[in-house]
């Protein structure tokens, strides 16, 4: 069992990590539209996605029976089965695999809702080091203004109100991701994690993702497949 | 009496480990080694001195249950998501249904724990760090009888029970035998590491090539050691009990030995409440009840 940054793949791992409302996902969709139309093999992973476990999860939230240790237990078994049938592979091939939220999402998620950090960094430590880690780093209330607009209040375990933390919707959601965001914030250094600023225009963004993930691939040029 | 219990290591959020009066009591062995026979027969033999019994095991979480069949089927799963699966069911069942039985003062008699959740994991060749820790929030159990047998007594069992499971022979790691050959290298490598556990986590060892009974005698000798000193439960209302009938219903369901030693069980305080027995379609629905109620 290889163990992070024991991993040595031709492929090359672009992830991206933020709160909910820091714009990441716009950021790493317009990047693997450029890097097909650049000719790369991209495969793109979403964090609790695999086809055996997400409706596992999804139950476990509609019957709110998650808790702090369940919640992140199934959220690794997800992030595994990508990881083991799907994207190791992938990178063993020279593929070049985005994925929106990697294990820094449950380092953050996990130790908000009270895991012990040890525990939840030796849980995912199976996980490849990605050749980049980019942060969106945003305000609160920014992130904040950017998605309630346009939806109608927050999901139970989104707003992280299994915690107890208000009763209200709104101000549960706050505290839970200005937890986050410490959690990621400290990070940073922990993990050599790239920070984006994500108030600047989406375009001033994306050029600056693609010059860092460019300057990446120029060692990978046989990872270019036939236009 | 002091009501701190103890985990392997790390504590999860909410789970408050003092005032736990209940008890944990482990079945382990490998498959076909004859623990759920076992513990058909202790749960009656528990509940007839008055002691509420919760029954337990893997895979039968409200959470994770039902997708680990399900995935298990497709034999497509990786070593490190079948093991994370198996500790997501292991944390819901001991979050949800072993710790709240402990807090109101039930015997928890549990099919397997996580040390064959850790044996199967490392002779998966995980590594051991990374699996201790997975399984490091488990609270200690008060007892882990564990039924050992040699990989010779354990085949013909198996071939004459169930035939050959594809992952009780470890066939996501030998794929290109067939599932005899695998099926004795796996179940070699598994009980070894079941040997070393027993040795590590001070196992109560039984010889599982005995007859049923004698095991059966075994296990009650050395329960009953873990649980004296600690109060029986006030009498459980008359209806609540397990009527002589619902122990027949075990005989009659399992195979002549299993059946023999069960009627014998039976007998022993029988004749009390014979004139109040219920008939054995009613004994049997009282048993599933009790089954689904301990979830």
């Amino acid at each position: 069992m290889k163990r992070y940054g024991e991993h040595r793949f031709p492929g090359k791992l672009f992830v991206v990590e933020g709160i909910d409302g820091s714009g990441k996902s716009t950021q790493i969709s317009l990047l693997n539209q450029w890097l097909h139309a650049e000719g790369y093999g991209v495969v793109f992973s979403e964090w609790n996605s695999s086809p055996l476990v997400r409706d596992i999860t999804k139950r476990g939230k509609k019957k709110q029976i998650l808790t702090p240790a369940t919640f992140s237990l199934i959220h690794a078994t997800d992030f595994a089965d990508r990881m083991e049938r799907n994207i190791i592979p992938l990178l063993k091939a020279g593929a070049v695999v985005l994925c929106d939220r990697y294990i820094y999402t449950a380092f953050a998620r996990d130790v908000a809702r009270g895991l012990d950090r040890a525990w939840v960094r030796e849980l995912y430590s199976f996980a490849p080091k990605p050749t980049v880690a980019f942060y969106y780093r945003v305000p609160l209330d920014v992130a904040m203004s950017r998605i309630t607009h346009g939806r109608n209040g927050f999901k139970f375990y989104e707003a992280g109100l299994d915690l107890g933390l208000s009763d209200d919707p709104n101000q549960s959601f706050r505290l839970f991701q200005g937890r986050i965001i410490d959690e990621y914030e400290q990070m940073i250094p922990e993990y050599d994690i790239t920070v984006i600023d994500a108030t600047q225009p989406i375009e001033a963004q994306q050029v600056q993702m693609r010059q860092i993930v460019k300057a990446r691939l120029t060692q990978a040029r046989q990872l270019r497949v036939a236009p | 009496m002091s009501l701190v219990r103890e985990t392997y290591g790390s504590v999860v959020p909410g789970m408050e480990l003092t005032d736990l009066p209940g008890k944990i009591i482990v079945i382990e062995g490998t498959d076909g080694v004859g623990r759920s026979t076992q513990i058909a027969l202790l749960k009656p033999w528990l509940e007839q001195q008055g002691r509420a019994v919760v029954d337990t095991g893997m895979t039968r979480s409200e959470l994770a249950g039902k997708g680990i069949k399900q995935a298990k089927e497709g034999h497509t799963l990786g070593r490190i998501t079948l093991t994370l699966f198996y500790a997501t069911d292991f944390a819901d069942r001991l979050e949800r249904e072993i710790i709240p039985a402990l807090r109101a003062g039930f015997v928890v008699l549990t099919d397997r724990y996580i040390y064959s959740l850790l044996a199967r994991a490392l002779v998966r060749e995980l590594d051991p760090v990374w699996v201790r820790n997975l399984y490091s929030f488990a609270v200690k159990p008060d007892a882990v009888f564990y039924l050992r047998i040699g990989v010779e007594d354990l085949i013909p069992r198996v071939v004459f029970s169930t035939g050959f499971d594809y992952w009780e022979s470890g066939m996501d790691l030998h794929p290109s035998e067939d599932m005899y050959e695998s099926f004795r290298k796996y179940q070699t490598g598994l009980l070894s590491q079941f040997d070393k556990l027993a040795e590590e986590y001070k196992f109560e060892v039984i010889d599982a090539t005995q007859d049923i009974r004698t095991i059966f005698d075994q296990l009650k000798r050395g329960i009953s050691r873990v649980l004296e000193g600690t109060p029986e439960n006030a009498p459980i209302p008359e209806l609540a009990k397990p009527a002589p009938a619902e122990i027949s219903q075990v005989a009659e369901t399992a195979s002549p030995a299993v059946a023999a030693v069960a009627a014998s069980a039976a007998s022993e305080d029988g004749h009390k409440r014979s004139t109040r027995r219920p008939s054995k379609k009613h004994a049997g629905q009282a048993v599933a009840k009790g089954r689904r109620a301990a979830h």
